[in-house]
């Protein structure tokens, strides 16, 4: 019978605990990016989505002038599962389409569609979530896009929170 | 036979107040319709400004830009019937002279509750696409809303305000000239309000003036501008506030949101009240610094009474935080220094490159002025 009891203190416990955990959880939410515009599929991205793809690496200089390993997940992978004209698919009318990405501080840049598309060019354009092995620092991540080779890093935007595809108007 | 009935005379008067009364009634509409057709230009509004602004601006294809909507916007702005007391209007806490902000920290509303945010200045709304210091709206439009529901603020629902302007005679034909027909409702009135926050250009500072070669800065103007604009690099020798990094270009706003270091744990936790995120805990709107030396006190909260102080903050007393911004981390004048480390002539230099964004010409433009006051002042001379 004490047994019993205890069984069920135990189990009266652990259901009102369970909710007070999610709600902690909540307090602190993670950052994801949204996908949408010209897309077949909106996708929401977190790190386990990212997981799914293959990690690629990308060494670029930072602004403290010394070269950085960053490692993560290429662009057009993940636009191509959210259905955008990537591939074969990249000519014509859908050359006019361009990437808008979008940072949680405002910032925005974009890059034209063919920018990343292995077909047009070897450069790549990663989604990075980790530099050197580690994730990346609070002010530049979870996620930032690392543009390989290119000269400044202005394109280089920090805590990422939207990707949208757009024709020009 | 009642003599009464048959009286010439009588008829004839009677026929002559019925004249009278008709030609009455004619001059009456034909007045109002004259002072609605000759007193307000219609047609589409020219948003009038220098080429170098840029076209990136934001007029929904739902409310165009028309004379007729600013004229009825601007009535509304400073309407104060549209609050629950008759009390407040939008120029209440937006004065024209001080480029739209009240000189306060916090604002009291109809309820004498203050805000919980100083009362931004408006400039160049047009090319703005969030609003609020969190930047929760995404448009004029809907920016319009909440402080005239905000029980705070103006504290009316925008139900009530239709209704309440209804019965006004001056605003029925007003809507019908704007809208095609006299219904009063609260998306009209946030649109015509809409319209004429976007007339508020302002694009004739010493700075425009300087951008297109008609003012020649002072040594320490442009000394100022040389800091504004450059990041200090102590190992070449360069020396900046890198203020521009947020406020550059020639509207000096950039639609950015920003941790500025202000607090460790702040009090107000900004965007992240909406986001929950660990990242946008502090972070708010970087405000336009057009008019700057015009809207004391600054920041969110309106801590800093002075530029002097402004600057103080900026240059000595950024304070750390998982969410400050990552720009301000390890920006120093000196090798290896901590914070910016301005010298005292440095920031006098920044100030008075500052106070080169005030444009008199915006404050004193009689068509951003209150028409109500207009008319009144009129009816004394």
């Amino acid at each position: 019978m004490k047994k019993q009891l205890l069984i069920a203190c135990i189990a009266l416990l652990s259901f009102t605990a369970i909710p007070l955990l999610s709600q902690a959880q909540a307090a602190e939410k993670q950052a994801t990016i949204k996908v949408s515009g010209e897309v077949s599929a909106p996708l929401t991205i977190d790190a386990a989505y990212l997981q799914k793809f293959t990690q690629t690496t990308v060494i670029r200089k930072d602004r403290d002038g010394k070269d950085h390993t960053y490692s993560g997940v290429i662009v057009s992978e993940i636009l191509k599962n959210a259905g955008v004209t990537l591939g074969p698919e990249l000519k014509g009318e859908n050359l006019t389409k361009y990437l808008l990405v979008e940072a949680s501080d405002g910032y925005q840049v974009i890059f034209a569609l063919a920018e990343l598309d292995k077909g047009y060019t070897d450069r790549a354009i990663i989604l990075a979530d980790q530099v050197d092995g580690k994730p990346l620092a609070p002010g530049d991540g979870p996620y930032r896009i690392i543009v390989q080779d290119e000269k400044k890093p202005a394109r280089c935007i920090k805590q990422v929170t939207a990707m949208q595809i757009h024709f020009i108007k | 036979m009642n003599p009464l009935k048959h009286n010439p005379f009588l008829n004839r008067q009677k026929l002559k107040s019925g004249r009278v009364m008709f030609l009455l009634v004619v001059f009456v509409s034909l007045s109002s319709w004259c002072y609605l057709a000759v007193g307000i230009e219609t047609g589409a509004y020219v948003l009038v400004y220098p080429s170098n602004f840029g076209n990136r601006i934001q007029i929904p294809a739902n409310n165009p830009t028309t004379k007729q909507g600013v004229y009825l916007g601007r009535m509304l702005f400073y309407e104060n019937r549209l609050s629950a007391a008759n009390t407040v209007s939008c120029g209440s806490c937006h004065h024209q002279d001080k480029a739209f902000t009240d000189g306060l920290a916090f604002s009291k509303g109809v309820d004498n509750v203050l805000t919980s945010r100083n009362s931004m200045s408006l400039a160049n709304l047009l090319w703005a696409r969030k609003f609020f210091w969190d930047g929760r709206a995404d448009g004029l439009e809907e920016q319009a809303i909440t402080p005239l529901t905000n029980p705070h603020e103006m504290g009316q629902s925008l139900d009530a305000s239709a209704q309440k302007i209804g019965k006004i005679a001056a605003y029925p034909p007003l809507f019908k000239l704007v809208y095609g027909d006299s219904s009063i409702t609260g998306d009209r009135i946030v649109k015509a309000i809409a319209q004429f926050e976007r007339t508020l250009i302002s694009a004739n500072s010493r700075y425009d003036q300087y951008l297109r070669s008609a003012y020649q800065p002072t040594p320490d103007e442009l000394k100022g501008m040389e800091l504004f604009n450059n990041a200090p690099q102590p190992e070449k020798g360069i020396r900046g506030a890198n203020c521009s990094h947020c406020h550059g270009g020639v509207k000096t706003y950039m639609e950015l949101f920003h941790n500025n270091g202000l607090d460790s744990i702040p009090k107000d936790a900004g965007i992240a009240e909406l986001t929950s995120l660990p990242a946008d805990r502090g972070r708010f709107k970087v405000p336009t610094l057009r008019n700057i030396a015009l809207t004391a006190p600054y920041m969110h909260d309106g801590r800093f009474k002075t530029l002097d102080q402004v600057l103080d903050h900026y240059s000595d007393h950024i304070l750390e935080s998982a969410s400050l911004s990552s720009f301000l981390r390890g920006e120093s004048n000196e090798p290896g220094g901590t914070s910016l480390k301005l010298q005292p002539l440095e920031k006098k230099q920044i100030i008075a490159f500052l106070n080169m964004l005030t444009d008199q010409d915006f404050i004193h433009n009689p068509d951003f002025a209150d028409p109500h006051l207009l008319t009144s002042k009129n009816k004394k001379y």
